[in-house]
């Protein structure tokens, strides 16, 4: 038990640098909300969080898998149905609804992996992209689901912590901040757990894992079926807080993909990836999103993403994570090794 | 009877224009081992190209075929040169996302400069033009597509299978490093593989502007149409593309024809179920 809450809660492998930049980002979140009071920064903040949040779990596959997964919205949008339909039909409370929405998207990813890891690379890629578009078609064709005109939830008053539903902002940032924290300590236990290590290794080379007697096959499920699950619960959490989903608001193609890039441009398979990708991306969707649609420039935003995304692609495969590792190696090198 | 005729002879004119587009992902792939994700864009480009001949000079969208096929050559290659020779070394993580990169920067390019509108070619010879044989009445702009899509099917399965050049490009697909000690300039190689993949898809493009709206966004579904119809007709394979090509037209018709809300997802399934059960398809090796 105290090993495993150890491993939940320490840093100790990683360099000091990481550890202080760690805990000023903690302490800088935690007082946000009273530094920045206009309701539009204290949006793009939940949305930064929710994104971080997304990211965490898109990384178990996509960074510590090494496998690309461009369907992660399937996932999103079971959380976020099995919420907003429950409260609807039954008035659950949305902490027991979370547990459902994660074990309908766990089953789901479990059945879908079985046969989907018979492929590899750009053959997966495809796949989990058309799974996830099924599964959009079938979310608009059902009646039961609210078809396109989506699920609206009952408006609440004041503070209701059974429901979730607030009416500042202040509260679903702390919200969504807990939630992250959950995810975040899951994924630093998880990282050096057995599962973990076993994840990377057949990342790293399948043969040689396979060799050391890691049934890689079986692993590969395992970890789709865990990111199946942990995407759910940000869907859930987005049905709270928009109050309204639909089909192409919570498993739409580009949500998958944003969810995918800001990982990638942060750095797959690093635990500060998904925060840094979409520390840049969110804000830079948000703002200048907003400036440019003011000014009519549709679309400008997404060209610089994808700017972005080739030279990463091109360049420095880790992504941002990558540099700063080699900048700070590079400086931390004792003079003698610098020659060699 | 007359429905199912109907139907069949829809298929099969939307399969060829399918296994037009399905050729140069096709090929791409079967020269370099890399997916093209952005090669619904270059066929939405193409569309462009026939939608502003048409509505801005007034010129028939026919004239824009050879136009949108160089543009296409142009872009292919551009694409191979700047972008997607920087990626082929890295992990395979970075070549997909390299390509993604490519498609979204096309898809909001056009998003900026064309705004979201729904457009559609209204003037030209063919457009909106019946031909009747019998009962059976199809559109005149369907039937010629259908007929350059077997030219131009004909053309590229000469040059690869009957000239110099397409036996250097064969080679190079085979055994890249093989090909290069034996002096063929396998960058030259890939470089035309990416130009003639640009130059079909946009000719393809050029022809289904004829009766089908252009959107910035109307790439993916197609990226994803080629993508069903190349694994089912075997990666790499120009017979396969073609056959599956039309495979994949008549399920889209006859499913569209059954529950229309969810013809695309009959595509998906079947790339899902052959890359999973028959992951060399039809006529892949």
């Amino acid at each position: 038990m105290q090993q495993f809450l150890s491993d939940l809660f320490s840093f100790k492998d990683r360099p000091r640098f990481e550890r202080i930049g760690f805990f000023i980002f903690l302490i800088l979140v935690l007082i946000f909300p009273w530094i920045v009071t206009s309701a539009y920064g204290r949006a793009v903040m939940i949305k930064f969080l929710l994104f971080a949040l997304f990211g965490l779990g898109w990384n178990l596959i996509g960074g510590y898998g090494g496998q690309v997964d461009l369907g992660q919205a399937k996932n999103v949008g079971f959380g976020a149905y099995a919420t907003a339909l429950m409260i609807v039909w039954w008035k659950v409370p949305f902490w027991i609804t979370i547990i459902p929405g994660m074990i309908i998207a766990a089953a789901e990813s479990f059945m879908v992996a079985y046969p989907m890891f018979r492929l590899k690379g750009h053959y997966f890629a495809i796949a989990t992209l058309c799974v996830a578009l099924v599964w959009k078609e079938l979310f608009i064709f059902w009646d039961w689901t609210g078809g396109a005109r989506g699920v609206e939830l009952p408006i609440r008053s004041g503070a209701d912590f059974v429901y979730m539903q607030f009416n500042s902002p202040i509260y679903y940032h702390y919200f969504v901040f807990f939630l992250f924290l959950l995810q975040f300590f899951f994924m630093n236990w998880f990282r050096k757990s057995k599962l973990g290590y076993e994840v990377q290794a057949v990342r790293d080379n399948e043969d040689a894992a396979a060799s050391l007697g890691i049934n890689v096959y079986r692993t590969k499920v395992i970890n789709y079926t865990i990111t199946g699950g942990l995407g759910a619960l940000g869907g859930s959490f987005m049905a709270v807080y928009y109050l309204y989903i639909d089909p192409d608001a919570v498993m739409p193609l580009d949500l998958s993909i944003l969810i995918a890039m800001t990982v990638m441009v942060g750095g797959a398979g690093s635990i500060w990836g998904p925060l840094i990708g979409a520390g840049l991306l969110i804000p830079l969707d948000m703002y200048l999103g907003a400036w440019l649609g003011a000014q009519k420039r549709l679309g400008v935003d997404f060209m610089i993403y994808a700017v972005i995304m080739m030279v990463i692609a091109a360049k420095e495969p880790k992504g941002i994570w990558g540099i700063i590792e080699r900048v700070i190696k590079r400086r931390s090198t004792p003079l003698l090794q610098k020659g060699s | 009877m007359e429905l199912a005729v109907q139907l069949i002879v829809y298929g099969i004119l939307m399969g060829l224009i399918f296994s037009l587009i399905a050729l140069g992902l096709s090929l791409i792939f079967g020269v370099m081992n890399i997916v093209n994700f952005a090669h619904g864009e270059f066929l939405m480009m193409g569309m462009y190209i026939a939608y502003l001949l048409s509505t801005y000079l007034p010129m028939d969208p026919l004239v824009s075929l050879p136009i949108s096929a160089l543009a296409g050559y142009l872009l292919g290659i551009g694409s191979y040169r700047l972008l997607v020779h920087h990626i082929l070394r890295g992990p395979m993580v970075a070549q997909l996302f390299g390509t993604f990169g490519l498609m979204l920067f096309l898809r909001y390019l056009a998003m900026y400069i064309f705004t979201p509108d729904v457009r559609s070619v209204k003037h030209g010879i063919l457009v909106g033009k019946t031909l009747s044989l019998g009962w059976i009445s199809v559109d005149a702009s369907k039937v010629f597509s259908a007929v350059i899509c077997l030219l131009a099917f004909a053309a590229i399965y000469w040059m690869i299978y009957r000239t110099k050049l397409g036996r250097a490009l064969r080679a190079t697909s085979i055994d890249a490093e093989a090909a290069k000690y034996m002096g063929i300039d396998t960058k030259g190689m890939n470089s035309l593989a990416w130009g003639i993949g640009g130059a079909t898809v946009a000719l393809a493009g050029a022809l289904l502007a004829h009766f089908y709206y252009v959107t910035p966004t109307v790439g993916m579904l197609f990226t994803l149409i080629a993508f069903a119809t190349v694994a089912l007709g075997g990666f790499g394979s120009i017979i396969g593309a073609f056959i599956a090509g039309i495979i994949i037209g008549l399920i889209m018709v006859v499913s569209g024809q059954l529950v229309s809300e969810l013809k695309f997802s009959f595509i998906y399934i079947v790339y899902f179920l052959v890359v999973v059960f028959r992951p060399r398809g039809l006529f892949g090796w």
